[in-house]
């Protein structure tokens, strides 16, 4: 089994909201990520997927939790600033809508290029502009887009700079929150084609946050599936999806569309009662790899 | 059975600083009494837009350069602003992609349900409205209606927000509803049961639905029939069965192909090379030909005719074409996990 | 959000008006003592430029001058705190009574003005967007632009030149003939400052008005109410200035201290016996009491007003005043 690249133990992240109100996005959640693998975060709007993102690209700090990256503890400002610069590189965030995250003023040239400048990194391959030509057919498009704007490309292009963005740093995780939601179905499929090239020939380890169940199938090696904060289940992706043990996977896993009439129109969704779910326990292993989150023995 | 709605050969354009945009280009469709007809695409193809030319909710920029919109028999295309009001409500509504914003912030959502009710019954008492619309609010299955009625749109759940549109939308008992990707912004647990209560008030109110969507999960628990559109055309349509487990035109296939839910893990997923056209300026020929695999020489010069494949089932490809060579279709009937 | 408790919330916007005043007076007094001058100029007139440096110290000796800033700026506290405000060194009397006599003009000239600025702005706005990109809201648009970048003063200057130098059809300055002074009088003594006044802020409301309209008109809302079978007028004023009219209150509310302001320099092109131009002599001839006072008053509208506004806009807007959490914070 391969090292461990990320190691994220009882992460919490608090928001108030005004004087007596907290709302726990993140509730106590630990998990570990391999290098080279893609672990999927799934759970509904709301479920705290996008914050504990956050909380590990150093976007939010913990109200509580301990998140070691290769041995670091990033949420220790001491340990934080002195390796302040290898965190930054080595880690990459890319967000759901590219078309908010990408300075509209900027060519894609230079927003390939911009981090390499801000860390003083010498391109490897040259020049700049070089490296950002390379980044581009590395995530499969023409350099000749290198002195286009923004809002000259479509969705997915735009998304795929992003993501070249990223690579030009020489990451070793990845962080992808929602990356593909905003696409269409057929740019989808490439984006995902290109993910899965990313981590197999390039050895990329991403933590991939999404909604959509049947992209996580297919994509993730290992998945958690976050409800109200707490991650309730958690581990190879076959097994959690054949085997779902935890009532509110099961919900999610019944919920997944059927792109097949006959079979879509039988399929009854359970319904997960939010009330009855007990905020109190911890996940246990049920078998290697696969945890459920439970109090004492019954689920 | 005389259709409900007949819309044939529209175009509908867009004026833009690049120019004229194409969105809608020679659409011809019918929607019979009760039916759920689905029009599935990718966006900027031009399912939203056709919604809007029919109940001429376009925006300024956007205008209906060609043919005919029959609407209940009456030809309603050179229809104003004024007389559209009159039907609105009335003979076809409309729900929208995200209920949050599609509800007034600042009234609460009894108010926006009653209000719906008053306009085309302007005489009815105060205490008959608020009935009437904590009736729809029972239709549409929200529960505690008469607690919620007070409530603002803030307080309510996502899936709740557009139970309340849908209610609002009804109110008037419309024969027509267009839903435009009514459960894109909810929660996965969520959209089916949306879904499925759309179809329950098209059967309780014999509703017919122009369900716009681009996730062929959310058309094959919903629809009757299915229209496939790309770049501004018609492609396909035919019932739900036809799409799924006999298409025909190769854009149908590779949206089916490209599902995730259909890949087995370990392969490479299929993918539809390029992107779709810009409508600035269309291509001559087939807008799909350049990411065809199965494009002939004609796909170039010519658009296709709809061919007929069988009393419901019709698709625009020259490979229907008797002329042209037979190929193996990379998918058909029933598909199997 | 609101606070459970009424008398803390209200309480806390009280200390905060109590500081901010106690700040104002404070530069207040320090600026106008430390600017070039001579005070006792407005009290004894000419007379003080002939007197000899002994007859001076008396003199600023009774009139508190002498003494260091702190001293003088306490004392001064001290009194207000009683509510003796000082004489005025030109008038020679109690400030309150100069101010008093004063105050009524300025009130009828800058309340009707916030009025008309109020309503016409709405008026003009909702015309301009329901006309949208018409001949009419163009050219609304380019003249109101055109008019409210043309100076006060100088406007104000035209006018007079124009209806009371050459059509000697309005008078050019006061609030009232002397002797006369009936409603109608005082009406058309108002016509011209009042004129001057909206031409410089009108628009600029106006337009936002408009902006914020066509806003709300783009919004999904509108389409799902035009989808209803509202019509085009119910949309507009049932929705979207609904949905406008939080923001142009709490607009409204800033506006005061900037209507007040252009009403100043109104007065004082004008000859108009109000507070604006009282503040502008009381500056000029360092006659410290009195222009603490009108700075305090001046001061105290302004941060009212924005309180107020604050108030309005979080009273006002429905996701601030609900009484339980919605559903998404429920999860905590």
């Amino acid at each position: 089994m391969s090292e461990i690249l990320l190691d994220v133990q009882d992460l919490t992240h608090c928001f108030r909201l005004g004087r007596n109100r907290v709302l726990r996005a993140v509730d106590g959640i630990s998990f570990q990520l391999r290098k080279g693998e893609i672990f999927g975060l799934v759970g509904e709007s709301g479920s705290g997927k996008s914050t504990a993102a956050k909380c590990i690209m150093n976007i939010l700090h913990p109200t509580a939790g301990k998140i070691r990256y290769l041995g670091i503890n990033t949420c220790d400002p001491r340990q934080f600033r002195s390796h302040k610069k290898f965190l930054q590189i080595s880690r990459q965030i890319i967000f759901q809508d590219s078309t908010s995250s990408l300075n509209p003023r900027m060519t894609v040239a230079d927003i390939i290029t911009e981090p390499l400048m801000i860390h003083h990194i010498r391109p490897p391959r040259g020049s700049l502009r070089a490296e950002a030509a390379y980044q581009l057919k590395c995530v499969g498009m023409d350099p000749g887009y290198l002195d286009k704007h923004p809002a000259e490309l479509s969705g997915g292009q735009r998304q795929r700079v992003a993501i070249a963005r990223s690579l030009g740093m020489g990451p070793e995780l990845l962080v992808a929150d929602e990356p593909i939601a905003s696409l269409d179905v057929s740019i989808q499929a490439q984006m995902i084609n290109l993910f899965k090239h990313l981590q197999q020939e390039h050895g990329f380890t991403f933590l991939f946050i999404a909604h959509d169940l049947a992209v996580v199938r297919y994509l993730c090696d290992r998945v958690g599936v976050m409800f109200q904060g707490k991650l309730v289940e958690t581990g190879p992706v076959g097994e959690v999806f054949s085997h779902p043990l935890h009532p509110y996977t099961q919900a999610l896993l019944s919920a997944i569309p059927i792109p097949d009439p006959r079979r879509e129109r039988k399929r009854i969704p359970q319904f997960f009662d939010s009330t009855a779910f007990d905020r109190e326990g911890q996940l246990r292993e049920v078998s290697p790899g696969h945890m459920v989150f439970q109090k004492g023995d019954k689920l | 059975m005389p259709a409900l709605l007949e819309i044939k050969d529209l175009f509908v354009s867009f004026h833009t600083f690049s120019g004229e945009v194409e969105a809608v280009r020679g659409v011809s469709l019918s929607l019979r009494p009760g039916e759920v007809l689905a029009i599935v695409g990718e966006s900027g193809c031009g399912k939203s837009v056709l919604c809007r030319s029919v109940m001429k909710l376009l925006p300024q920029n956007g205008w209906i350069k060609g043919g005919t919109i029959l609407a209940d028999g009456i030809d309603i295309t050179n229809y104003t602003q004024r007389d559209m009001e009159r039907l609105r409500g009335r003979l076809f509504s409309m729900v929208f992609q995200d209920p949050l914003t599609a509800l007034n912030p600042t009234m609460t959502v009894g108010a926006q349900i009653a209000e719906a009710v008053q306009i085309h019954q302007p005489g009815l008492k105060k205490a008959a409205v608020r009935c009437r619309a904590l009736e729809l609010m029972d239709l549409v299955d929200i529960a505690g209606g008469e607690e919620r009625y007070g409530r603002y749109p803030h307080d309510f759940s996502g899936g709740m927000r557009q139970r309340a549109v849908m209610a609002a939308a009804l109110a008037s008992n419309p024969k027509i509803l267009f839903a435009d990707e009514p459960t894109t912004a909810l929660d996965v647990t969520i959209q089916a049961q949306i879904l499925d209560l759309l179809r329950d008030i098209q059967v309780k109110m014999g509703t017919a639905t122009v369900l716009v969507t681009h996730d062929l999960g959310v058309v094959a628990r919903a629809a009757d029939r299915v229209a496939v559109m790309y770049a501004g055309k018609i492609v396909e349509t035919g019932t739900v069965e036809d799409i799924f487990y006999a298409p025909q035109h190769p854009y149908t296939w590779g949206l089916l192909r490209a599902l995730p839910s259909r890949a087995v893990v370990g392969e490479p997923l299929y993918t539809i090379p390029g992107m779709p056209p810009t409508l600035i300026n269309p291509p001559k020929g087939d807008a799909f030909a350049c990411r065809n695999e199965y494009a002939l020489a004609i796909d170039y010069q010519e658009p296709p005719p709809m061919f007929q494949i069988s009393e419901t089932h019709f698709a625009a490809t020259w490979l229907l074409d008797k002329r042209a060579p037979k190929i193996m279709p990379p998918l058909g009937g029933s598909y199997h996990e | 959000m609101r606070q459970k408790n009424p008398f803390l919330y209200y309480g806390r916007k009280l200390l905060g008006f109590a500081v901010s005043v106690f700040l104002l007076s404070l530069v207040v007094f320090c600026t106008a003592r430390l600017a070039p001058g001579d005070p006792l100029v407005s009290y004894y007139g000419d007379r003080a430029e002939k007197m000899t440096p002994q007859e001076r110290e008396q003199a600023e000796a009774r009139l508190g001058l002498d003494e260091p800033i702190h001293v003088q700026y306490v004392r001064w506290l001290e009194n207000a705190a009683c509510g003796n405000f000082g004489i005025s060194y030109k008038y020679k009397t109690d400030v309150i009574s100069v101010i008093a006599g004063r105050l009524p003009n300025t009130l009828i000239l800058g309340g009707t003005a916030f009025l008309l600025i109020f309503a016409g702005a709405l008026a003009l706005g909702a015309l301009c967007a329901w006309n949208e990109e018409n001949f009419l809201d163009r050219t609304v648009c380019k003249v109101g632009t055109i008019v409210s970048c043309i100076p006060e003063f100088w406007l104000s200057l035209v006018l007079i030149l124009v209806f009371a130098v050459q059509l000697r059809w309005l008078p050019s300055s006061g609030a009232y003939t002397i002797g006369g002074g009936g409603l109608a009088d005082r009406a058309v003594h108002l016509i011209l400052p009042l004129t001057v006044t909206a031409a410089g802020h009108l628009w600029y409301y106006a337009y936002m008005i408009r902006n914020k309209l066509l806003e709300e008109i783009r919004s999904d809302y509108v389409l799902l109410a035009k989808a209803k079978g509202l019509s085009r007028r119910a949309v507009l004023f049932q929705h979207c200035l609904r949905g406008v009219l939080p923001t142009y209150l709490s607009l409204m509310a800033i506006s005061v201290p900037h209507i007040l302001g252009g009403t100043y320099i109104v007065e004082t092109v004008f000859s108009y016996p109000g507070i604006g131009t009282l503040s502008y002599e009381s500056a000029r001839y360092q006659d410290y009491n009195l222009l603490m006072l009108l700075c305090l008053i001046s001061g105290s509208v302004v941060i009212l007003c924005n309180i107020l506004a604050q108030i309005i806009s979080e009273w006002i807007d429905p996701r601030m005043r609900s009484g339980e959490p919605p559903e998404v914070t429920k999860h905590g």
